[in-house]
């Protein structure tokens, strides 16, 4: 069939080659089927082809290779940084798939270690904050030291200066008639260790008084802390003390992670949002426009002013576009107008740090733990 | 981790322990891209236990060497995603140089 | 028995003067006369989990 209809085509318009024919498998999809498979149609209804097309021999019967070539990935993955400053940090990741990106941001929230309060001994407190909230509150309050310096405290583990950070909050409220708002600034870091002594038992036997903690040296003397003390987050409201109210107490941080509990978590969010995609599939002239760009409330579309007089809708700001599809509802027409999509490889990455780490280096981190997953599942494997 | 399989290499399911989607999705992801596989899938047979069950059914190759293959390709893709990120905070930095104040240690937001 | 009773310190529930009383005592604020004390917290340490 396919000769009889080249041997037409070839008389009709000269030579064509068998190759160019277009039901000749090409190693590139039809533009129908690209559509489907790059981008997400956020239609009126319902988002349309959110799946991701990961099977190699998905397109195997129109001769395309849908598999991986770690040269392609390299070729096309690229990233691009949007803002950075010490807290936060906004980048583009390009050519990945979302298993990929979704394991970045999974490891991010749950699985990279931070430095938290975990044991708090109180000595004091004639607060109305309870003990209970009062340890949940300061278990909370982020610590700003590289966990990476630091080891897990197992369970059977003394507190040593090598996985704990002691922090000391004594305050009180001596003005009459005041009230005393308690910050994390209150917080002071005990190089040395606990201070409380244990109320043992046979109090005479121990000739020398045991302390919460077994620190064989003061964290200060270590280089890393050396000149530059273990600080918390400031500012944070701990309590309110009224007049007499007093608070004494002891905060032991140790390492964990955000899967045990949030407190660990090295971000306050981290989320990434694919590239929004605004086509618009026929000229939207005059009126029309000036309905569109008032129908967006993250105004995406700007007027154009063509040289005969006439103005035109453009898509100004793709990115700020919330897929709110306001632009897509009054009607059918509006529909066909207007194409709302997302880029399905394209992702628009925000990292908050929670301070402990500024938010590259943690990125780069859930990276080397997705490498140590992987490397673990090999060597169990071999 | 267990590697249950019936007198056939080809066809395997592997019991990851301390494992959830993060590894297992993105695993199935690298499996399914390679042309080896014919069918990869994985399940968590119970959500309080911290384990994954990873199927691969392969062409002719024993699964445990495409699994491991997979696990190569992902950690150099992670390698290959490291660098670049690093390069382009590094061009970010060079061309939005910081407003040097330090003293500027909280954001209010 | 013990020896003798040891005296407990007791807060003002108006002006937060800390009281120390005895068996017998009037239960009233040497400070300000208000008729509602707290005892005061033992300085036993207690452990808790910040979870």
């Amino acid at each position: 069939m396919s000769d009889s209809d080249s041997e037409v085509m070839a008389e009709a318009d000269g030579f064509v080659s068998a190759l160019n024919m277009p039901d000749v498998p090409s190693a590139k999809l039809p533009p129908h089927l690209e559509l489907r498979k790059t981008r997400v149609l956020c239609n009126v209804d319902a988002p349309h082809n959110t799946d991701t097309v990961q099977y190699s021999g998905a397109y195997a019967s129109i001769g395309v290779d849908n598999s991986l070539r770690f040269d392609d990935f390299c070729n096309n993955f690229r990233v691009e940084v949007t803002r950075l400053s010490h807290e936060d940090m906004e980048f583009d990741m390009v050519g990945i798939d979302p298993s990929i990106a979704n394991a970045f941001r999974r490891i991010l929230l749950a699985e990279l270690p931070t430095m938290a309060i975990e044991k708090v001994l109180i000595a004091n407190n004639t607060s109305v904050v309870q003990d209970e909230v009062l340890a949940h509150r300061l278990g909370l309050i982020p610590i700003k030291v590289d966990p990476r310096l630091f080891d897990y405290l197992s369970e059977n583990d003394t507190p040593n200066e090598k996985n704990t950070i002691v922090f000391k909050l004594h305050v009180r409220c001596e003005e009459k008639g005041q009230r005393l708002t308690v910050t994390s600034n209150e917080l002071t870091w005990l190089p040395k260790g606990s201070e409380f002594l244990k109320t043992s038992e046979s109090l005479t036997s121990t000739s020398k008084a045991e302390t919460y903690t077994s620190f064989t040296c003061s964290q200060d003397s270590l280089p890393e802390f050396g000149g530059n003390p273990i600080s918390v987050y400031p500012d944070i409201t701990i309590d309110k003390l009224g007049f007499g109210q007093e608070i004494e107490l002891e905060a032991h941080a140790v390492k964990g992670v955000g899967k045990t509990h949030a407190k660990w978590s090295p971000v306050a969010t981290c989320w990434y949002r694919m590239l929004p995609e605004v086509v618009l599939t026929e000229e939207i002239e005059g009126k029309k426009a000036e309905v569109l760009k008032q129908k967006c409330p993250a105004n995406v579309f700007e007027i154009e002013d063509l040289a005969d007089g006439r103005k035109r809708a453009t898509v100004a700001r793709p990115r700020a576009c919330t897929l709110c599809r306001e632009c897509i509802k009054d009607g059918e027409d509006w529909e066909k107008r207007v194409s709302l999509r997302r880029v399905k490889d394209h992702f628009m990455f925000t990292i908050e740090s929670t301070g402990a780490l500024p938010p590259e280096v943690l990125f780069t981190e859930a990276v080397k733990v997705l490498e140590d997953k992987c490397e673990l599942v090999i060597s169990d494997l071999s | 981790m267990e590697h249950a399989s019936f007198g056939d290499q080809r066809n395997a399911t592997f019991s990851l322990a301390e494992e959830d989607h993060t590894l297992a999705n993105a695993l199935r992801f690298t499996l399914n891209q390679d042309p080896r596989v014919i069918f990869c899938g994985y399940s968590i047979p119970h959500p309080s236990e911290a384990r994954v069950n990873i199927r691969v059914q392969t062409t002719g190759e024993p699964a445990r060497e495409v699994l491991k293959d997979s696990c190569q390709d992902l950690m150099l893709m992670c390698q290959h995603i490291r660098g670049t990120f690093d390069k382009a905070v590094n061009d970010f930095r060079t061309t939005n140089p910081p407003d040097n104040h330090p003293s500027q240690d909280m954001d209010s937001d | 028995m013990d020896p003798q009773p040891e005296p407990v310190s007791y807060i003002c529930g108006d002006c937060g003067m800390e009281n120390t009383l005895k068996p017998g005592d009037v239960i009233q604020c040497r400070e300000c006369g208000y008729r509602i004390l707290y005892k005061k917290r033992t300085r036993r340490i207690i452990q808790y989990e910040a979870r």
